[in-house]
């Protein structure tokens, strides 16, 4: 006797059951059956960096208003929308970035430069602003369409001023000119807390709200206690910061945009070396601020970019540049960290996606798991020679092209001059220095 | 400061908090009833700060401990050890799935099993399989009575649609399941053979002189003129390439996606007719009339692999698919079957004589049972003893077979999915059921045989999008995405005696600079130490030789590039043969200048005054 069975696909399951209905799919995962699947995987990849590319469309708007150079974006607290701007020309205008108009424009609001903006607590009331006429001026900024003629309060001060900002929860303001000043919005001036040179910048601590943070035009960058009214740490660099942002989610880190290119992340507890040197820029980096999520941070250059970096990685930042954009002075995130905010020497405000691939509206499921896949594909296929050059290349401006090869150059000259000079010297002598370790001149507590 | 922050409760600076790091966090646990108890492992020192005014979401935490694996404990970046282990974990995970997703399959092979000793499976004849087999399956058997000369098939990839060519001219495509003919021309000329591209909607057919494609209604759409005098063809489907190989021995290959004609390669062995491409790795076998086989790529000129298989010509080549390629079986002219295992060439692995003459065909199913057909029938031999090695010259024990009363029998094809073995000959073509050969179950992402016209659709553009480049054709088809291979001009150095290091090209010094881009003159060294032993005459016309070949070319502007490269390069090693060859010249002087006084004869006697000279 034999046993005979003929194969004999069974229809009732391999065909949809009702006409309309989709036909079944069935599986088999023997991977004789897929052949190649490493090598389509990695056409998948290829054409998903690639696909990432092409839909890199970052610049979405830009925000008009100012007649001068933007010089400070401020965001309003608890609002996705609203962003105020000040420029050279003395104006102020308040944004709203979904309908990309104005909610307010004050013209006149200081003589010369707003060098300095920032909300106060809550649902952003109160806007503060700093001006190069030694005045700090307190607006109301609450009710949408109305404009504020008059400011609520004037504060004047004995010098011109540089930066503001405000206390998180008690109603407090430093100001920064050549002392750093704390002030109460109802009363008087508090005694200055430092005399020194000039200072640029000044920011609160958000989680040690009494902790001040502030840098200079001497290279330095210092930390106060407002409590002791005192300098606790100071470290002097190789070059001045132009600008500081303290991390929202780690509250001990800070991050320093620096003139010389480069933007470093500090641990307040070890401040005597970075923790993290950004290097991309080709010239001083002029503003810099913080993700929302912490993990990622914008910074604006004197060199007409605008970079977005991963927190942690010192290289190849995403890079935004458009022709007619000049200087970058300010640079802020959404609140949503979706988009990025940029007021450059031209006068406009421009809104960037924070992601330039991403596809602003509605996103439906089945696109969402197509876009993961992507990522994840690329994430997965990175090492691979093409994909990550597709995923890597940017195109840059030819000055900034032609100044980045020639700052890789003259670095390279200056390490193999090093090297030279250390080989012919007796063994021993001079040691090759860590880059972090070089960063910091001194450190004074 | 340090006095302030800790009084106010603050962030405590971390060179403080280190040799007491134990204490704190137990009294920062203790302290606070509400907080969790802290893990021990958390070594990140910023998180007991962090923690208090920070918590991650529940959903977010994970619960799993990532298991550690022991390949990468050496790495001390955490972060990318951690990423690795995390790796290999889903990797493990995704094994386990796959060896669970095996329960899922729903339909079960075919076959002929014997429950008696005397039995044997090939005494079954299709009658009683088709007696037996279901319905559906029972209409695999067909006898397709048709004129105009023998005959070739082919079938689609989801085994659908079929395929056939007459030698006279007759073309025909049809869903053989439905029994729905989609396109039947007459060409009146030659036609030797017939392929679907990527599928039913598109076939090639070679004919007496050029390629033609012809779509699904049957019009023509393209004459590939570049294909002259055509005898087999192949379709890669991953990489959309349409492979002929014709009279004149020019294999060619042309994209059918884009159009162009890839490549072409000169096989320098004549008019070729055994063709047949591997499935998984997309590799073109080649049969020539004097026994060679060939296996091509489109990026080699010249063939991957050349081996004489036969005595006579090569008439059939097929490529086992169900052991991922690995082996080959060819048939000659001289009535022998080989096997050949692909990854060892030394030798066929299992062959033996076919009875009877003619030309033997051959073909491997997708569970790799192999036809054999010559001289009126087919014989079917089962797997595991098809490949085993075996010294005596006798077939493996036959698993069925059938007469077929008409010749010749030009092409046998197993279907895809099913249990059918399709045989063309001269007077049309007979299907047979063979119990057990097709593949039960498809994917439906590959080839489904029940897809709907939107599915192909989908399916077209799909597989259009993930089409393979040709360069990535090789015989190795892991080669993707496994590491390079270590490149021969490396910058591992050894400097000063000290273990060798990987610096970077820019940090090396000029000597290892043009060491490793291979500019580096390294006969300098061995021209100083030419051997004194060797006869004068040999010498002399070695030195003739050398000036001969210092003289060619010496004024070309590249050697003179090269050789003002090489001018300041100072290598110890140079330098100390240029001392000894330095040596050795005043050496030959002196005694020159000495025979020449007459001084030789004399040869000093050793005096004790000896051990004040000064050394040379």
């Amino acid at each position: 006797m034999v046993k005979i069975s003929v194969l004999q696909h069974d229809l009732s399951v391999h065909l949809p059951a009702r006409p309309g209905d989709p036909t079944p799919m069935s599986r088999n995962l023997n991977p004789l059956m897929h052949p190649f699947s490493r090598a389509r995987e990695r056409t998948r990849a290829l054409n998903a960096a690639k696909m990432d590319r092409m839909f890199a469309k970052p610049f979405v708007d830009a925000l008009e208003g100012h007649i001068d150079a933007v010089e400070v974006l401020c965001r309003k607290p608890g609002s996705l929308t609203g962003i105020a701007s000040g420029s050279w020309d003395g104006g102020i205008v308040m944004h709203n970035l979904s309908t990309r108009k104005q909610i307010f424009n004050i013209s006149q609001a200081h003589k010369g430069k707003v060098s300095g903006l920032c909300f106060s607590p809550g649902q952003g009331e109160r806007l503060l602003s700093c001006g190069v006429d030694r005045n700090v001026k307190l607006w109301a900024a609450g009710e949408e369409g109305s404009s504020p003629d008059k400011p609520l309060n004037v504060f004047p001060g004995k010098t011109a001023f540089n930066s503001i900002h405000h206390h998180r929860t008690d109603p407090l303001f430093a100001t920064a000119s050549s002392i750093v000043q704390i002030w109460d919005e109802t009363k008087l001036v508090l005694p200055p807390i430092a005399v020194l040179q000039t200072i640029t910048a000044v920011r609160f601590n958000m989680s040690e709200s009494s902790v001040l943070a502030s840098i200079g035009t001497d290279r330095t960058f210092t930390l106060y206690d407002i409590r002791t009214g005192k300098a606790e740490r100071r470290i002097i660099m190789h070059m001045r910061s132009n600008a500081l942002a303290w991390s929202p989610t780690f509250p001990t880190t800070i991050l320093l945009a620096s003139e010389d290119h480069n933007l470093y992340t500090f641990d307040i507890r070890h401040l005597e070396s970075p923790t993290q040197i950004y290097k991309a820029h080709v010239a001083a980096v002029m503003s810099c601020d913080w993700s929302p999520t912490g993990t990622e941070f914008v910074s604006g250059g004197w060199d007409r970019t605008v970079r977005i970096w991963q927190e942690g990685r010192g290289h190849q930042p995403e890079v935004y540049h458009t022709k007619r954009m000049q200087r970058v002075t300010s640079s802020i995130f959404s609140a949503d960290a979706r988009f990025v905010m940029t007021g450059s020497d031209d006068g406009n405000v421009r809104i960037w996606k924070a992601k330039a691939s991403d596809k602003l509206g509605v996103v439906t499921a089945r696109e969402r798991a197509a876009m993961e896949y992507r990522e994840s594909l690329k994430e997965r296929w990175k090492v691979d020679a093409e994909v990550s050059r597709v995923a890597r290349t940017r195109h840059l401006p030819k000055s900034v092209h032609q100044t980045a090869k020639l700052k890789t150059t003259m670095l390279e000259a200056r390490r193999v001059k090093e090297e030279r000079r250390r080989k012919h010297t007796r063994a021993g002598e001079s040691k090759p220095k860590q880059e972090k370790k070089k960063a910091v001149l001194v450190e004074q507590t | 400061m340090d006095a302030l922050i800790a009084r106010a409760d603050s962030i405590q600076p971390l060179s403080k908090r280190r040799k007491t790091s134990h204490t704190t966090s137990k009294a920062a646990s203790s302290k606070g009833p509400s907080s969790k108890p802290q893990k021990p492992t958390t070594s990140d020192k910023t998180f007991s700060s962090v923690a208090k005014h920070t918590s991650i979401p529940k959903s977010l935490q994970d619960k799993h401990e990532i298991p550690e694996d022991a390949r990468y404990k050496h790495i001390t970046n955490k972060k990318l050890r951690t990423q690795l282990n995390q790796q290999s974990a889903q990797g493990a995970r995704a094994k386990a799935f796959l060896q669970d997703a095996e329960m899922l399959l729903m339909d079960e092979a075919g076959g002929m099993e014997v429950e008696g000793e005397l039995d044997r499976t090939w005494r079954i004849g299709q009658s009683e399989i088709v007696k037996v087999s279901g319905q559906e399956a029972a209409k695999g058997r067909k006898e397709y009575k048709l004129d105009g000369g023998p005959y070739r098939s082919r079938y689609t990839r989801n085994g659908r649609h079929l395929a056939i060519v007459g030698n006279k001219g007759h073309v025909a495509t049809f869903d053989w399941q439905t029994g729905t003919m989609h396109s039947e021309l007459q060409l009146q000329e030659t036609c030797r053979d017939i392929t679907f591209l990527q599928d039913h909607s598109y076939f090639a057919v070679a004919q007496k002189k050029y390629v033609f494609i012809y779509d699904r209604d049957g019009v023509e759409l393209h004459c590939l003129k570049a294909h002259i005098e055509p005898t087999r063809l192949e379709f890669l489907p991953y990489h959309w390439l349409l492979a002929t190989v014709g009279n004149a021995g020019y294999l060619k290959y042309q994209d059918t996606s884009t159009g162009q004609l890839l490549v072409e390669h000169r096989t320098k062995f004549g008019s070729c007719s055994a063709m047949t491409q591997n499935l998984h790795n997309a590799v073109i076998h080649l049969g020539h009339q004097n026994g060679c086989v060939t296996l091509w790529t489109p990026n080699l000129p010249h063939p991957a692999v050349q081996l004489l298989a036969h005595l006579g010509p090569v008439v059939s080549v097929t490529i086992d698919p169900s052991q991922g390629g690995r082996y080959m079986a060819t048939a000659g002219r001289d009535g022998t079957v080989k096997v050949w295992d692909c990854r060892n060439w030394k030798g066929a692995v299992r062959d033996w004589t076919v009875r009877g003459g003619g030309d033997p065909e051959l073909e491997w199913s997708q569970r790799g049972y192999l036809a054999v057909v010559s001289s009126g029938a087919i014989n079917v031999y089962r797997p595991p003893s098809i490949h085993t090695p075996f010294n005596i010259r006798t077939p493996p024990p036959l698993y069925m077979t059938h007469p077929i009363p008409h010749r010749p029998l030009t092409s046998v094809r197993f279907a895809p999915f099913q249990d059918i073995l399709t045989v063309g000959h001269s007077s049309g073509l007979s299907s047979v059921l063979v119990p057990g050969s097709g593949e039960p179950n498809f994917d439906s992402r590959e080839a489904d045989p029940f897809e709907n016209r939107k599915a192909r659709r989908e399916r077209e553009v799909k597989t259009l999008l993930d089409k393979i480049q040709p360069d990535l054709i090789t015989i190795d088809p892991e080669m993707v995405g496994n590491l390079a291979p270590p490149s021969k001009l490396t910058t591992v150095t050894t400097f000063d005696g000290k273990p060798p290091a990987d610096i970077p090209y820019a940090r090396l010094p000029r000597m290892e600079r043009l060491k490793v881009s291979g500019k580096l003159d390294e006969t300098e060294d061995n021209s100083g130490g030419e051997d004194e032993g060797a006869d004068p005459e040999a010498k002399a016309k070695a030195k003739e030789e050398r000036e001969k070949r210092k003289m060619r070319g010496k004024g070309k502007s590249l050697n003179r590039y090269l050789r003002k490269q090489r001018k300041n390069v100072i290598d110890p090693s140079v330098i100390a043969i240029r001392k000894k060859i330095e040596r050795q010249k005043e050496e030959k002087k002196r005694e020159a200048e000495m025979s020449s006084a007459g001084i030789t004869e004399q040869k000093k006697k050793p005096s004790a005054l000896d051990r004040f000279k000064r050394e040379k």
